[in-house]
């Protein structure tokens, strides 16, 4: 009881079909400019330290995520927010975080602060707190 | 010896797999019926295996039986029960076996209700299609993800205990089931396809086979994508629903292929054509679902590097290319067969806003799949970690939904073949007004933005042609009635209506659960306010005429959990909406806080409270408050969007017994298309 469709003659394709294809060509390149070009305004590298202090002078003010570990006793509260250094080992960057930090900021644990580049300072308004699930920075001193 | 019992259950689930997968390929091989009726029965053992599996798992947990590695890393003693049976699918060895459970059983409803059809070669090469990815899932149990390994070294008293993301909120005793009962579903679809391909019936056949049981997975996968976000509110505590994580995305993607696969079938249907797009369409839309597996459970989002620690996502990876090559190697070598006459008359008709529909769904998965991946990509061959951040997603999906929703508005009114122009204007030019009345209102309320007004707009324009289209259903119904003497009313017209074309009606319905919740999404991402403040007990802050006064900190403790909660009394224009306690909860086998949010919940707008940090040296805490409107419709729209498909795909238990024993049906319906597929067609057409 097998049942097969008889094959489709072939049908001789149209002129028309050609210019539909030539736009929807177009249509195609024209939306993956566009989708490429959005892609590449919103991408966010993660940096150790070290690499965000090599790649300042051709960072300019694009935004980043900086990693690294909160150097003991470097943190200080401002008026909107908290100051403190972070460190891989090798460099150390102060950080100007506006906003609060999260409940389990402290000494020496390692975060990832999204933000730019602000003078000789990274001007942060997220701090993200790294723990088991997420990425590990590898070890550090944090108290040089 | 549960660890036994679980092993035996898997060898089991394995063994019937890959014998069925034999059986079937010989009685296929020789065109034996009674050999593919027998290949038939490995299915009821694949589903014994895993249920004896998974059970042998429960029991282990329920009892505490730590001398199995999964039970010690994923439950311990303190752990309330609703997240002991739920730490099934806490983590990947379990989640896998959650897997093969609803796969068997989905292959299961799908053998029982083709029982009379087991010899046809469709059939058989659909379940031997389904057996073999049934076997790939318990192989994977039985090498890499064993999820019944023994504990290494001396068993403990106690175990680490669920992730604590897992363990604070009900809603994860839900919410995985849901998504998997979605995600396997659509292997379904995918083994028919497969199965139409190899056979050469790649007609309509396999269509009408597989439409409940992928309406079912689509419904189960939208209402799992939707609790995700739920939980994802009421546990995260930062006050969204949806950040484009790459998990999230992993669920989504598979959903925009299996939705546009949905509207494509119809034109399929209909017109025949459209054939070479939705097997390619249902077979992407099951590797993204491996795919998804892929992103989620091989630790390649924590470091690409992670991802050679364990085999599984090499499993994984190898499992798609193999599922994607012999879905294109088949599309290919069955090309002469697939070309069909039909073309698309004019754009402007039924067929062609379908099209544009689908690219439009093809397109937005484009979007998010990319940015989901190109991290990825990068890590793996540059060795440069990076993110691709929400406002990528936000701007490229906004006018892909956008349109979307103007084509929901207007497609369903639109006639087959192509439209008149008086057509349209009597068919659409009401809801139009209506939704262009609103997009007014709203502005002179004070909505500015572009996105937030066209799809206040858009989704009234909407909502108004479905209202249009049930009422002219119900009333012609009612004249029909009247007309043979016996006079119905509105409510019996109605569900008259609705059961005579429940896939037109149940899926109206759902677009408007989809309204709902673009409706939701547009004003709470657009005008949600937040602040934080610092506060020491007896002080206020304000926020919008809403007054937050921290009246102090209380500690419990249990087992489980320390929690420290925040008192926090919210006032409105003198009056008090009652006392709150965001709160922040520290488990003992994880350094993380994990934050409870409390709030109000209106239907206006959400008043949503958390504890950003407990009190510091100086007694001050810092309390995060958040206003946000319609937050609530987006659950109720994930509720309207099940019912809808429950509609659309409930059928009286005695009619289908009846249909069953009248198998087999018309494989290939020659016949013309069901001629109360659109009413209103019918209701308008030019004479």
């Amino acid at each position: 009881m097998e049942v097969i469709d008889p094959p489709v003659p072939r049908v001789r394709p149209k002129p028309k079909r050609l210019r539909y294809l030539v736009a929807g060509g177009l249509c195609a390149a024209a939306v993956l400019f566009l989708v490429v070009g959005g892609l590449s305004r919103n991408i966010v590298y993660f940096r150790t330290v070290s690499e965000a202090v090599k790649s300042k002078p051709s960072e300019g003010t694009h935004r980043f995520r900086l990693m690294g570990a909160v150097v003991s006793g470097s943190t200080q509260r401002t008026t909107d927010g908290v100051v403190f250094d972070v460190t891989d080992g090798s460099n150390r960057v102060r950080v100007v975080h506006h906003g609060d930090p999260p409940e389990l900021f402290k000494d020496g644990i390692p975060v990832v602060c999204e933000g730019r580049w602000q003078g000789d300072s990274f001007d942060s308004d997220r701090i993200m707190i790294k723990h088991g699930a997420e990425y590990k920075p590898p070890a550090v001193d944090a108290s040089k | 010896m549960k660890g036994a019992l679980g092993f035996g259950g898997l060898t089991l689930g394995f063994m019937a797999a890959a014998l069925g997968v034999v059986t079937m390929g010989v009685g296929i091989h020789r065109r034996d019926g009674r050999i593919m009726a027998t290949g038939r029965q490995f299915v009821f053992m694949v589903l014994l295996g895993a249920l004896v599996a998974a059970g042998a798992m429960e029991w282990a947990l329920v009892t505490h039986d730590f001398s199995l590695a999964y039970v010690v890393k994923n439950h311990s003693r303190s752990t309330p029960l609703l997240y002991t049976v739920a730490a099934l699918w806490g983590a990947l060895e379990g989640s896998i076996l959650l897997w093969a459970l609803v796969l068997s059983g989905y292959l299961t409803v799908t053998v029982r209700r083709l029982r009379a059809r087991a010899s046809d070669p469709l059939v058989a090469w659909a379940t031997l299609v389904g057996l073999v990815v049934a076997a790939f899932f318990f192989a994977l149990m039985l090498g890499p993800a064993n999820p019944f390994r023994p504990t290494k070294g001396l068993i403990p008293a106690d175990g680490l205990g669920p992730n604590p993301l897992l363990q604070n909120h009900p809603l994860m005793a839900v919410h995985p089931p849901m998504l998997y009962l979605g995600y396997v579903g659509m292997t379904i679809p995918f083994s028919f396809a497969i199965a139409a391909l190899v056979t050469g019936r790649v007609g309509e056949g396999w269509l009408l086979e597989t439409r409940r049981a992928t309406l079912v997975a689509w419904a189960f996968l939208s209402v799992g994508i939707v609790l995700g976000a739920w939980w994802s509110y009421e546990v995260l505590g930062w006050g969204g629903y949806w950040a484009w994580d790459p998990v999230e995305n992993a669920s989504f993607i598979p959903w925009l292929t299996a939705t546009a696969f949905l509207h494509s079938v119809v034109v399929q249907e209909r017109r025949g054509m459209l054939r070479v797009w939705n097997l390619s369409l249902i077979i992407a839309t099951f590797c993204l679902t491996i795919l998804g597996t892929f992103l989620t459970r091989s630790g390649v989002l924590n470091s690409v590097h992670a991802f050679s620690q364990s085999s599984i996502g090499a499993w994984l990876l190898t499992f798609l290319g193999l599922a994607a090559a012999t879905g294109l190697g088949l599309i290919a070598w069955r090309g002469d067969r697939l070309r069909t006459p039909g073309r698309i008359d004019s754009p402007v008709s039924r067929e062609g806003a379908f099209l544009a529909n689908n690219l439009l769904f093809a397109g937005f998965a484009f979007v998010v799949l990319l940015g989901t991946v190109f991290p990825l990509v990068v890590e793996a061959l540059r060795d440069e970690k990076l993110s691709v951040g929400e406002p990528y997603f936000d701007r490229m999906t906004t006018p892909i939904g956008l349109a979307l929703l103007f084509l929901m508005a207007v497609a369903p009114a639109l006639p087959w073949r192509a439209a008149s122009r008086a057509v349209l204007r009597r068919r659409l030019a009401a809801p139009a007004w209506f939704g262009a009345l609103v997009m007014a209102a709203c502005a002179v309320l004070g909505v500015r933005g572009v996105a937030e007004l066209a799809a206040f707009g858009l989704g009234a324009f909407a909502v108004a042609g479905i209202v249009r289209q049930y009422a002219l259903g119900v009333a012609a119904t009612r004249r029909a009635a009247a007309g043979s003497g016996s006079g119905v009313g509105w409510v019996g017209a109605l569900r008259r209506t609705v059961a005579g074309n429940r896939r037109l009606y149940g899926g109206l319905v759902v677009h408007v659960g989809v309204v709902v919740i673009a409706v939701a999404l547009a004003a709470s991402m657009g005008y949600t306010t937040k602040r934080e403040f610092h506060l020491a007990p007896g002080e206020r802050g304000s926020l919008h005429g809403y007054h937050f006064t921290y009246l102090g900190t209380a500690t419990h403790e249990t087992g489980q959990k320390t929690t420290i909660q925040a008192r926090v009394r919210v006032q409105r224009g003198g009056r008090t909406l009652g006392v709150y306690g965001p709160a922040l909860s520290i488990f003992p086998n994880s350094p993380q806080a994990i934050g409870t949010p409390s709030g109000r919940t209106g239907l206006v707008r959400d008043v949503y409270l958390t504890l950003v940090s407990s009190s510091g040296p100086d007694g001050r805490v810092t309390i995060g408050a958040q206003l946000s409107p319609l937050v609530l419709w987006l659950w109720v729209g994930g509720g309207v969007i099940f019912f809808g498909t429950g509609v659309a795909v409930w059928r009286p238990i005695r009619r289908s017994r009846r249909r069953a024993e009248t198998a087999p049906e018309p494989l290939e319906p020659a016949a013309p298309p069901v001629p109360s597929v659109d009413e209103d067609v019918m209701a308008e057409a030019p004479a």
